[in-house]
């Protein structure tokens, strides 16, 4: 059991450097996409499935394997930006510094005091290293598309937090955190769609019209 | 120290060159060709045995030297490699630094030779091949670590007869993200796609290839017998990591990890049928990465071992 | 007491199925209109709950879910108070525009709609009682209201609202973290439905781990920090107050910001009791007001946009009010106080500002000369709103700001009290040197002003008078309500 929950946490970590890594915009949402699948997963395969948390999962997993990825490829192809990436950081240096983020944070779990509930040991490190990879994903590229995905993972490595640290947040305030995510990552897709109505592009690094 | 703890390295000695011929005939199989005989890297020997070297005449030493010593260095580091169980004939504690060291030797003295030779395509092989060795060599060492780490012993043969069934299951995440960088090290030190491409003669592509253009006879022998070995050598070790054979007999063993050396030759065709050459400019993204899994690997070993 | 309880729910939810209904607007004009009566009728509702808190104590619903003390309170009648002056001057700011065809129906129903909304979502962070309830709320402000700023399409308005949007739920999504390491360390001694709930928590038996409190206390109040404008994460907040549509701008300024700031309110008397008192949570606080009340003030200086130097004072008072809740004592009932008279003075500048944008048809304000001759009602209220933002002294913010400095010199804080005045003496000059030549300079070219009508006139100079009379004496309910709002915070009188 917690073998399985370990294998998880590893995916999301490699997938979070994969996407550090990638350069096509179609591959880094796919990837995203397998990341959700993976968080999702992560409440399925800690044991002691109950209704409320094969719901939720269940729920993560649609969200986050299919209706985002699904509204931002549509954003993408909608839009005539280039495909790639277009990072601030290049690749090999994102890469270098995920690695960094993940040492960091393993050295940060260690200052911490341990949590009592926490389902594996890997669970507030991996968190955390998504945390900060999703922020640094959000500042070292330009296009939306990224932005948003930065914002995922982000959102991803929380949600790990949550659910390995305190398993029994009300299922009420777990919805509407997971609907307010929908509703962000919803509005970001149409906020896209509108910019690169009025841009002709969707690279946020151009949107530099406001100073001072 | 029984005969089991020589034979693998000397049986690598033997074998070695069948590995390029297998993968090789993996490639044809895909491509729904004959291939050529499992056999050719052998023929290819004998007949470059029997010509004489022809030498261009900007050359020095340097250029000399480095097919025998490159082709020494191979060999020892093969007795460095142990056989499940059995340790190596040469093991020490630290010889896992002198296995990467060993490497790099080898690596020095072909690119010292190919710069010797003055010309500006060999100059490029060298550039090349020097930029990705300093990327796949953390890689190698931090995943040799971790390994170390999580047995607690600093000989490859402490580490690697230490692998057991029952790691595993306790550790099973981090040994394959190790074993995901070491292929990702064994494809990139041995010159395979998706890295570099063995058949290609385009220079511009090129990388090893490149590099040992102006070898012929015996010379060109000694690099085509050590490329195999080093196949061998770092194949070894994925073997070593995926076979925990603790506790059998001898010649079980060393069956085994023979029929897991065809494997891997088996594996890299089937690797280099499906993929494509990476671009230049995306190898290093590659190699980093698996320096990533290899750091990912170290730092759940030791999440493990708390 | 269990009966009143239901008005919280009520006040969460009337404003969303008004939203629902604006969609259904006969005409641009009628929504604005019923979007104001029914605004104002909300605010009476809210009215009666707040008064019913300050008489009788807390009031809550639904097993403890919702909850209103006195802290909430105060903020939702703040929160109240500027929805009915911005939904008013809302119908005056359209009027226009109306005319021109270019708010048409569709733009009014979604105006509206979000604009309820907002209001919906705000309520629910000020009404509930469990953390991760607020948090959603939070969250949903920032998703609601984006839209308001780009309700015509402009690049300048959607570059703003993608900033907006992508900074806040990022910002906000770190609070969460923080909501998490809270739960977290409460779960040791609370059952899983409890942990998230704020009385819950503050009772002294559950004990909470002062370091992981710590950690989470940064995530909430850099995450909450952020949608409350408090630099260096202010980024967003003059290019949204900028482009938006100026009851929009009056609208954020006045509630959007202090309700973020509500958020981290909530937790300061839970970090307090976890690191023992030590007075940590309070310093990270005084440092980041100080932070937001310097980059302020040196944003004001170079601004030529009137809305922008607006967004800067913001920036500013956020800072004050920090700092205020940081130094504690007299400190906290000045924060308090600011966050009202900022709110009012701030809604009211932003109303007459963009008003005065439409006359002049630039917010450039080396473009707008003379403005008390073209438009006394607007160019004064104007006027009078900057003056008041930069505490001239008759005016309610000089008492905050004077009490703020106060509280510094109380504590034997030199340090902050002089950075404070030193901020607080750069805006004071950096808006005089702007709103002289724009007061009384004469303009260029004549423009033509806009037809005012007498009840106008009202919806400046009320809530100014309002501020007027405040800095002169300050109404014994209004006192005991502060003084309330403050024993939340853990201040004793």
């Amino acid at each position: 059991m917690n073998a399985w929950t370990d294998i998880m946490l590893v995916v999301l970590i490699l997938t979070t450097f994969w996407l550090l890594g990638s350069s096509r915009l179609a591959s880094c949402i796919r990837i995203c996409a397998i990341q959700g699948v993976a968080t999702g997963l992560l409440g399925v395969v800690g044991g002691g499935i109950t209704i409320r948390v094969a719901a939720i999962s269940l729920a993560v997993i649609v969200l986050k394997g299919l209706a985002f990825p699904w509204l931002l490829s549509r954003a993408l192809r909608e839009s005539n930006t280039s495909h790639e990436v277009q990072p601030f950081v290049g690749y090999v240096a994102s890469l270098l510094v995920g690695v960094v983020i993940l040492g960091l944070s393993f050295w940060a779990d260690s200052c911490l005091p341990s949590l009592s509930h926490v389902a594996s040991r890997l669970v507030v490190p991996v968190a955390f290293a998504l945390l900060i990879a999703g922020l640094f994903l959000i500042v070292a590229r330009k296009t939306a598309v990224n932005q948003v995905l930065g914002y995922l993972v982000m959102e991803n490595g929380i949600y790990t937090f949550g659910f390995g640290v305190v398993r029994e947040i009300p299922a009420l305030v777990e919805l509407g955190v997971l609907m307010d995510v929908f509703v962000a990552v919803f509005v970001m897709g149409i906020a896209i769609y509108r910019i690169n109505r009025t841009f002709d592009h969707i690279d946020s690094d151009q949107l530099t019209l406001l100073k001072g | 120290m029984s005969i089991w703890n020589f034979s693998y390295a000397v049986l690598g000695l033997l074998l070695a060159p069948l590995l390029p011929g297998i993968t090789n005939r993996t490639k044809a199989v895909f491509a729904g060709r004959h291939g050529q005989p499992l056999l050719q890297t052998y023929y290819d020997l004998a007949k470059l045995l029997r010509k004489g070297a022809v030498y261009s005449r900007t050359t020095s030493w340097v250029f000399r030297l480095a097919p025998p010593g490159g082709l020494a260095c191979l060999v020892v580091a093969l007795f460095l490699v142990p056989a499940g169980d059995f340790a190596a004939p040469l093991a020490f504690p630290g010889d896992l630094i002198l296995l990467a060291y060993l490497l790099g030797l080898m690596r020095f003295m072909t690119v010292c030779a190919a710069l010797d030779t003055g010309s500006s395509f060999e100059g490029m092989g060298a550039s090349r091949e020097v930029q990705f060795s300093a990327l796949t060599e953390p890689a190698l060492i931090l995943g040799l670590a971790a390994l170390a780490y999580a047995t607690g012993s600093f000989s490859l043969s402490g580490i690697f007869g230490g692998v057991t069934r029952p790691d595993w299951l306790q550790v099973g995440p981090a040994l394959v993200l190790v074993a995901a960088a070491l292929l990702i090290v064994f494809l990139a030190e041995n010159s395979r796609i998706p890295v570099d491409d063995p058949n290609t003669h385009l220079e511009l592509t090129m990388i090893h290839e490149v590099m040992i253009l102006d070898y012929s006879g015996p010379d060109l022998a000694f690099i085509l017998y050590g490329a195999s070995l080093k196949l061998w050598l770092l194949g070894a070790l994925l073997v070593n990591i995926f076979l925990p054979l603790t506790g059998r007999s001898g010649p079980l063993q060393i069956a085994c990890l023979v029929a897991g050396m065809f494997v891997v030759a088996v594996v890299t065709g089937v690797i280099e049928s499906v993929m494509a050459r990476l671009s230049l400019l995306k190898v290093p993204q590659l190699l980093v990465g698996a320096a990533a899994l290899s750091v990912l690997g170290f730092v759940l070993m030791l999440r493990y071992a708390l | 007491m269990i009966s009143a309880g239901w008005i919280l729910p009520a006040l969460v939810a009337a404003p969303a199925i008004l939203a629902g209904l604006s969609l259904l607007a006969r005409s641009p004009r009628a929504a604005l209109r019923v979007g104001a009566a029914a605004t104002a009728a909300l605010a009476l509702a809210a009215g009666c709950a707040v008064a019913q808190v300050f008489l009788h104590g807390p009031l809550q619903c639904a097993g403890g879910w919702f909850y209103l003390d006195a802290l909430s309170a105060y903020h939702l009648a703040i929160l109240m108070l500027v929805f009915v002056l911005c939904s008013c001057f809302a119908i005056v700011y359209f009027r226009e525009e109306i005319a021109a065809g270019h708010f048409t129906r569709k733009l009014a129903r979604r105006y509206q709609s979000l604009w309820f909304g907002s209001l919906a979502a705000m309520n629910l962070v000020l009404v509930s009682n469990n953390l991760g309830v607020m948090w959603v709320g939070v969250e949903a402000t920032t998703l609601l209201s984006a839209f308001l700023i780009c309700i015509h399409a402009s690049p300048q308005a959607l570059e703003a609202m993608w900033k907006y949007l992508l900074m806040c739920s990022v910002g906000v999504a770190l609070a969460f973290a923080g909501i998490l390491l809270l739960a977290a360390t409460a779960s040791t001694s609370l059952s899983g439905h409890d942990a998230l709930l704020w009385t819950r928590l503050m009772n002294p038996a559950v004990t909470l781990n002062p370091m992981l409190v710590k950690v989470a206390f940064i995530f909430l109040v850099v995450g909450f920090g952020t949608k409350a404008g408090l630099a260096p994460m202010h980024s967003w907040l003059p290019d949204a107050h900028s482009q938006s549509p100026s009851p929009v701008s009056a609208m954020f300024s006045g509630i959007l910001l202090t309700t973020a700031m509500y958020g981290i309110l909530r937790y300061i008397p839970l970090v307090e009791r976890a690191t023992g008192n030590t007075g940590w949570g309070r310093e990270v606080l005084v440092a980041l007001g100080l932070l937001s009340v310097l980059v302020g003030a040196a944003f004001v200086i170079g601004q030529q946009d009137v809305k922008r130097l607006l967004a800067y004072s913001s920036v500013e008072n956020m800072g004050i009010i920090t700092l205020g809740i940081g130094l504690g004592g007299v400190g906290v009932y000045a924060a308090l106080l600011h966050t009202l008279n900022n709110s009012l003075c701030k809604s009211v500048s932003f109303c007459c500002a963009g008003r005065i944008g439409q006359i002049y048809g630039s917010l450039d304000m080396r473009r707008i000369k003379g403005m008390l001759k073209v438009s006394p009602l607007w160019g004064g209220g104007l006027l009078a709103g900057l003056m008041a933002l930069i505490g001239v002294a008759p005016f309610a913010l000089f008492i905050s700001e004077f009490l703020t400095v106060r509280a510094a010199w109380n504590q034997a804080a030199y340090w902050p009290m002089g950075l404070l005045l030193f901020g607080l003496g750069l805006v004071f000059i950096g808006v005089l040197r702007k709103a002289i030549p724009m007061a009384w300079e004469p303009p260029e070219s004549a423009p033509k002003p806009l037809r005012t009508y007498r009840a106008e006139a009202l919806l400046v100079w009320t809530p100014l008078a309002l501020l007027l009379l405040l800095g002169l004496w300050i109404p014994r309910p209004l006192g005991a309500m502060i003084a309330q709002a403050a024993a939340v915070l853990g201040v004793t009188p």
